[in-house]
């Protein structure tokens, strides 16, 4: 699937040209027409609110990223994600609260950068942490700690004891001007959308890198058959931790980076709900595939917008419609699931490969 | 002693629900190989249709019996709608067709009936507790534990001694040969579902009786987890003792280890306890190990 189509009498010579990034003349000016359009046409027209939709389509790309290196690349199933964005996130925000920075630091605004990568390392080594059990145990047994970790970590340890640092109590607040990147403060919805691109490609770029490397390879190896990989030589344990630091990595960056969207976060931003979320987003997507991780981020961000924007004109007529909100989103999502597992298992990366073949020699298929 | 005496009382009346509940989840296991993680949102169900019965002034004998038709009806859909295209499909993708089922029903509950907590009125058991030695018991602990004895009880003779019950134990010890010697399949799948609901809607009942009807109740098929997993995934006796010690293990830990970590260690306790569990015996007290060849 993740062959690239190269028109007729193009042939790779080596193997390092089969592992290229661009490897056609058409597919380098693609990306960068996506590029000038994510990074020039979108911040000149876009309004503030498709600005916040794209905002919300990165931060489920980068905590649906380590789902799906997790479940899509090493077999590893998670259901407890959103546990590693929460560390990600307090850790981060604690950083820049309580942490005594020089006063040169703040100025310049390194401290906020600075604790995004803090935070990642906490979060990987928290994330490895939970992931010790799949040394000895898989499958369902797997999902069952996982779920461990998401109730031990936001419902236990996050709520009971960290949101109790510096006594207040619920939430944390970010007072305004704190989120500091170099000169800039990130306070518009302008400044975190291009924050999120460039967190986005550089997220994807480690991800891409690393599984074209002899890392993804025993990755692979140990989702399609972990005795058989043990077999060739694969240290199945330490490439499992391997994977789980990643993903937590990623998940960390992912929290890191949502604190500057948000006012003020709590243990309610991090829900089981959000890591059962996150594992649709990539079902509907497809797993095992990059883009399948992007494509599911804006489709399920996309059909929830959508939805909501069809429900508030009936909310004048129904006020009750617009408390139950919640209830439709989440029965609706729980729908979604079904019927792509029922009718479209492979998801929608599956889709679109399907039809760049169809097109690949097009009109003259056959 | 007066203290341990009564936590290990009310865990193990507590404990009788969640090894119903546990029973439902791993019948549905066994026969069928899914693993259901929507089984708090059934409970909700059938804890609130049979709330709605009581409220309409209907006895609760009478109203539990309809939700268990109910559950019956929408056990036999369920399977039929959703689980039977997926029967041989991986882990995952039947594992998330539960999850999408279980934000479904929660979707629905809430739309239906609300997120306020609601109570049985009037009370179905009286508040006056009963001493039996030096220990006070609740009446609604005490006969919620006997209903969900007795409904063990028959769900146990049903799946050991009547003919529909030996299909499904011949269906879960090995499908094909069951399959050769006249069993339906389809029907079994069925019925284990519809079991499951019934169990799974006298559970919540229960529950929502001691503590009131909400949301949170769905909390309940996440404990069964924990049960299940310190019985074996395909015991039906491990679920039972499973779902005790379970209920004995949350009702310890909140009276004695609240002191030392404030908040909610009595929710917390189950899932550390499976974790750590897991860690040393993973497949449980009766499960099967399997053991895999490449």
């Amino acid at each position: 699937m993740s062959t690239t189509w190269l028109p007729c009498g193009t042939y790779h010579q080596n193997y390092a040209q089969d592992h290229a990034w661009w490897q056609t003349k058409f597919i380098k000016g693609k990306m960068i027409l996506l590029f000038i359009i994510l990074f020039v046409v979108i911040p000149l027209f876009a309004d503030s609110y498709l600005l916040s939709v794209c905002n919300q389509v990165g931060y489920t790309i980068l905590g649906a990223l380590g789902v799906q290196l997790l479940i899509g690349f090493c077999g590893q199933i998670t259901l407890g994600h959103a546990a590693f964005i929460a560390v990600g996130a307090y850790t981060s925000t604690l950083l820049i609260l309580e942490f005594p920075w020089p006063k040169l630091m703040m100025d310049y605004g390194i401290a906020y950068p600075f604790s995004i990568i803090i935070a990642a390392v906490v979060a990987g080594i928290w994330s490895v942490l939970f992931g010790l059990p799949s040394a000895r145990v898989k499958g369902f047994y797997l999902i069952l700690t996982t779920m461990a970790a998401q109730f031990i970590t936001v419902d236990f340890i996050i709520t009971q004891y960290v949101s109790q640092i510096g006594g207040r109590g619920q939430a944390f607040s970010l007072p305004p001007g704190t989120v500091k990147v170099g000169p800039w403060v990130i306070d518009s919805d302008l400044k975190v959308y291009l924050m999120m691109l460039v967190l986005v490609i550089f997220c994807v770029v480690i991800m891409v890198n690393l599984l074209r490397s002899r890392v993804g390879r025993a990755w692979v190896a140990i989702r399609d058959n972990d005795i058989s990989a043990e077999v060739m030589g694969i240290n199945v344990v330490k490439y499992k931790l391997l994977a789980f630091f990643v993903a937590g990595f990623i998940g960390g960056i992912a929290g890191a980076f949502w604190i500057s969207n948000i006012a003020a976060i709590s243990p309610e931003h991090f829900p089981w709900f959000w890591s059962l979320w996150l594992v649709g987003v990539i079902l509907i997507g497809g797993v095992g595939s990059i883009h399948g991780t992007i494509f599911g981020s804006i489709f399920m961000v996309v059909v929830m917008e959508a939805l909501q924007l069809a429900v508030m004109p009936l909310a004048d007529i129904y006020p009750k419609l617009l408390m139950d909100f919640l209830f439709i989103k989440e029965a609706v999502f729980g729908l979604a699931i079904c019927m792509f597992m029922m009718f479209e298992p492979n998801g929608l990366a599956y889709r679109w490969w399907q039809i760049k073949n169809y097109f690949n020699l097009w009109p003259f298929s056959y | 002693m007066e203290l341990f005496l009564m936590t290990i009382t009310t865990g193990i009346m507590v404990g009788g629900i969640y090894a119903l509940v546990a029973l439902g989840w791993v019948l549905i296991y066994k026969c069928s190989g899914v693993l259901n993680l929507a089984m708090g949102e059934m409970t909700l169900i059938g804890a609130y249709v049979s709330l709605s019965f009581y409220s309409m002034g209907i006895p609760f004998l009478l109203a539990l019996l309809f939700s268990l038709i109910i559950g019956l009806i929408l056990g036999i859909l369920t399977e039929r709608i959703f689980l039977d295209k997926l029967i041989g499909e991986p882990v995952l993708t039947v594992i998330m067709v539960t999850v999408g089922l279980s934000f479904f029903f929660k979707g629905m509950v809430e739309l239906i009936w609300g997120t306020d907590t609601r109570v049985f009125t009037p009370p179905v058991f009286t508040i006056e507790p009963i001493h039996i030695g030096p220990v006070i018991v609740g009446q609604a602990y005490l006969w919620s534990f006997v209903a969900a004895i007795i409904l063990l009880i028959v769900f146990v003779c049903f799946f050991k001694y009547t003919r529909w019950g030996l299909a499904m134990q011949a269906t879960a010890d090995d499908e094909m040969a069951a399959l050769s010697i006249g069993v339906s399949a389809r029907f079994v799948y069925a019925a284990a579902w519809a079991i499951a609901f019934m169990a799974a809607g006298v559970g919540g009942t229960l529950l929502g009786n001691i503590n009131g009807l909400n949301i949170s109740v769905g909390y309940l098929g996440l404990l069964v987890l924990p049960a299940v997993v310190l019985g074996g995934l395909n015991s039906v006796p491990g679920a039972i003792v499973g779902g005790i010690t379970i209920g004995i293990l949350q009702n310890l830990a909140g009276a004695y280890l609240d002191k030392y970590f404030p908040g909610g260690i009595k929710e917390i306790a189950p899932f550390v306890f499976m974790a750590i569990f897991l860690l040393f015996k993973p497949h449980g007290l009766w499960g099967w190990e399997r053991i895999e060849r490449v």
